[in-house]
């Protein structure tokens, strides 16, 4: 095997890169094969200019070979192992260990922070080899344990680290701390909106994607951007999911178990949203992987963008299949919605009128096809505040985030117990087989279900997502039995309150 | 001789005693290929070194080293290339362009460009 080791990424996935370099006498000339594309046919350049900041000047024909050559390469993050080849083949330096080499070197031989340095880490994990990565790039790789990981500034570094004289700093693991931080918005600011808030907790707890409706000025997004602080810290496991999406993107690590909030307008286009472009990156949905994906105006999102989400949310991954290749990103996210009950937005209001005809709210419940929402647990209603409760400084506050957040931890911890051996990790993953197995009624629950079921007109699918919601519930207050009570409140947040499309 | 043949090969030989003064060892001057001529051969730092000479008078258009346009660099390329092929050169090479400029008082001014062909991107 060659020594001189580069990366490149498919997916979320590194691929080994080989460097291989001849050099023979001529007309100085650097020519790259292996499928590169335009950055890191321009590493010629930022390789000559940094080797020449070390006094190496580069002679002759250099031909470089990246292997395997049918793979295309990208990015910048060939440019460290290029040079480092061209020394090697030099005879300026010698690399005695085979090892990875990542980063974009600067003109002056500083080397820059790539995307990517958490799968890199996670290939020279697997190849027990030696991984030699940016220093920008250091604190997303401290948290990849059991690599031996160099941070590299700057290449005079790294060539005397190869010589033997200065030894380059390993990377030492760190830990991602769950740092308290302060909500906001906190539950306790919002005013009123109990059947919104035990709802967004109910979602968070159980992982129940929910669609809030609403008319304007309600507080939609306001509940919206408070739910991220009551869901649970992410455990390691999902927090190198996360990070592993964030690195392939290039996002900096915010080194909090925070979950990931993204919030899309409703402008972005599929493949913002999947993933895809010419070089394959993952999308929203992606980098909201165990966190939360909020759609806001749901209704004014693109038909067939909602319609691209279905497979994702069902499976909890996504595949982009295009010419250039096919990769599968990570997906399992908490969808979040909210929309105007009607296009006035005033449908269903207290005080202001709908003015929209019956024509007009049918075309715009039509937007919203049934297979998505079937993929919604809850509805509910968030009603616009009457200037009272609005004036009302003070007073009574609600409880805050973090007593919401203890009750949700405690909830999840519950539900892991239970379904962890049968690989599921809360309650909405459940399929219907398990579900109708292991959550059991009571006679009086059964008779209960079965009466509302034929009230409100309940699929066989609504009966089981009901039961789910229900499971949560009991989950959330602790009960280890499913009761009439939890039924109950499963079914009023299925009935959608006065959503004119659910009814 | 014309006038103009005179300014050059004066520029030419002023290049050989600079180049020579500067560490350059000239091999060969005016060598005649099928394809061209090269103006200077030298040899530096273990490097074949073709150095193209430009004399020019000061206020013309364009500067001396400016007028080595893309054609020209081909042309050396390939006839720098049939050069060393020719004398069993193995080893790294390059391309300099001497800029001597004529200022108004008849002296002649030096500038050195190395290695002229480096950041092409289609050598």
């Amino acid at each position: 095997m060659n020594a001189v080791l580069g990366v490149t990424l498919q997916g979320i996935q590194a691929l080994r890169v080989e460097v291989e370099v001849e050099i023979t006498g001529g007309l100085f000339v650097i020519s790259i094969v292996g499928l590169p594309d335009a950055s890191v046919r321009e590493a010629r350049e930022r390789v000559r200019a940094a080797l020449r900041s070390l006094g190496v000047s580069v002679r002759g024909r250099v031909a470089v070979n990246l292997a395997p050559a049918d793979s295309p390469k990208e990015g910048a993050l060939l440019d460290l192992p290029i040079a480092i080849g061209i020394a090697h083949a030099m005879g300026e330096i010698r690399v005695k260990r085979p090892s990875i080499f990542m980063g974009e070197l600067a003109l002056d031989g500083r080397v820059r922070r790539v995307r990517g340095a958490v799968p890199a880490a996670l290939l020279a994990r697997t190849h027990g080899l030696p991984f030699f990565v940016p220093g920008g790039n250091a604190a997303e790789v401290s948290l990849v344990k059991g690599v031996e990981a160099y941070r590299v500034d700057h290449i005079r570094d790294l060539f005397a680290h190869l010589k033997g004289d200065g030894a380059l700093e390993p990377i030492v693991p760190g830990t991602c701390a769950e740092e308290p931080h302060e909500p906001d918005p906190d539950f306790s600011d919002i005013k009123g909106q109990a059947a919104a808030k035990r709802a967004l907790e109910i979602a968070a707890a159980g992982h129940h994607n929910i669609l809030m409706t609403g008319s304007p000025g309600s507080g939609k997004t306001l509940l919206a951007r408070a739910l991220k602080d009551i869901l649970p810290p992410l455990s390691d496991e999902e927090l190198m999911e996360a990070l592993l999406v964030r690195s392939t993107v290039g996002l900096p690590m915010d080194g909090t178990r925070r979950r990931p909030f993204r919030s899309i307008h409703h402008t972005a286009s599929t493949i913002a949203i999947c993933g895809g472009g010419t070089n394959l990156r993952p999308g929203e949905i992606s980098l909201a992987h165990r966190g939360v994906l909020f759609l806001d105006e749901f209704t004014e999102f693109r038909r067939d963008l909602l319609e691209s989400l279905r497979q994702p949310l069902e499976d909890g991954f996504i595949s982009v299949s295009r010419a250039s290749g096919s990769v599968t990103y990570p997906a399992r996210v908490l969808l979040v919605t909210a929309c105007n009950p009607c296009p006035c937005g005033y449908w269903g209001d207290p005080v202001e009128p709908c003015r929209c005809s019956p024509g007009a709210i049918e075309r715009y419940r039509r937007k919203l096809s049934g297979p998505i929402l079937d993929r919604i647990d809850l509805y509910v209603t968030v009603p616009r505040l009457t200037p009272e409760e609005l004036v009302q400084a003070g007073g009574e506050e609600g409880e805050g985030s973090s007593r919401v957040r203890e009750r949700v931890v405690k909830a999840r911890e519950r539900q892991w117990e239970r379904w962890s051996s049968m690989g599921f990790q809360c309650n909405a993953e459940l399929p219907e087989k398990t579900l109708r197995k292991q959550v059991r009624l009571d006679t009086e629950g059964k008779r209960f279900l079965r009466e509302m079921a034929t009230r409100i007109r309940l699929s066989g699918r609504g009966v089981s997502r009901v039961l789910k919601v229900a499971r949560t519930i009991a989950d959330l207050a602790g009960d280890e039995d499913l009761s009439t009570m939890h039924l109950a409140e499963a079914l009023a947040f299925r009935e959608g309150g006065n959503l004119p499309w659910t009814s | 001789m014309a006038k103009h043949l005179d300014l050059g090969s004066a520029g030419e030989s002023l290049a050989c005693r600079e180049l020579s003064r500067l560490g350059y060892r000239v091999t060969d001057t005016n060598v005649r290929m099928k394809m061209g001529e090269l103006d200077i051969v030298a040899e530096e730092g273990g490097e074949m070194v073709v150095v193209e000479v430009r004399t020019r008078t000061l206020g013309r258009m364009l500067p001396p080293e400016a007028t080595v346009g893309p054609s020209k660099i081909k042309k050396l390329i390939r006839t720098g290339t049939a050069y060393m092929a020719s004398r069993g050169w193995e080893g790294p090479w390059r391309i300099d362009i001497a800029a001597i400029t004529v200022s108004p008082d008849d002296k002649l001014v030096l500038e050195i460009f190395r290695d002229i062909t480096v950041g092409l991107i289609e050598p």
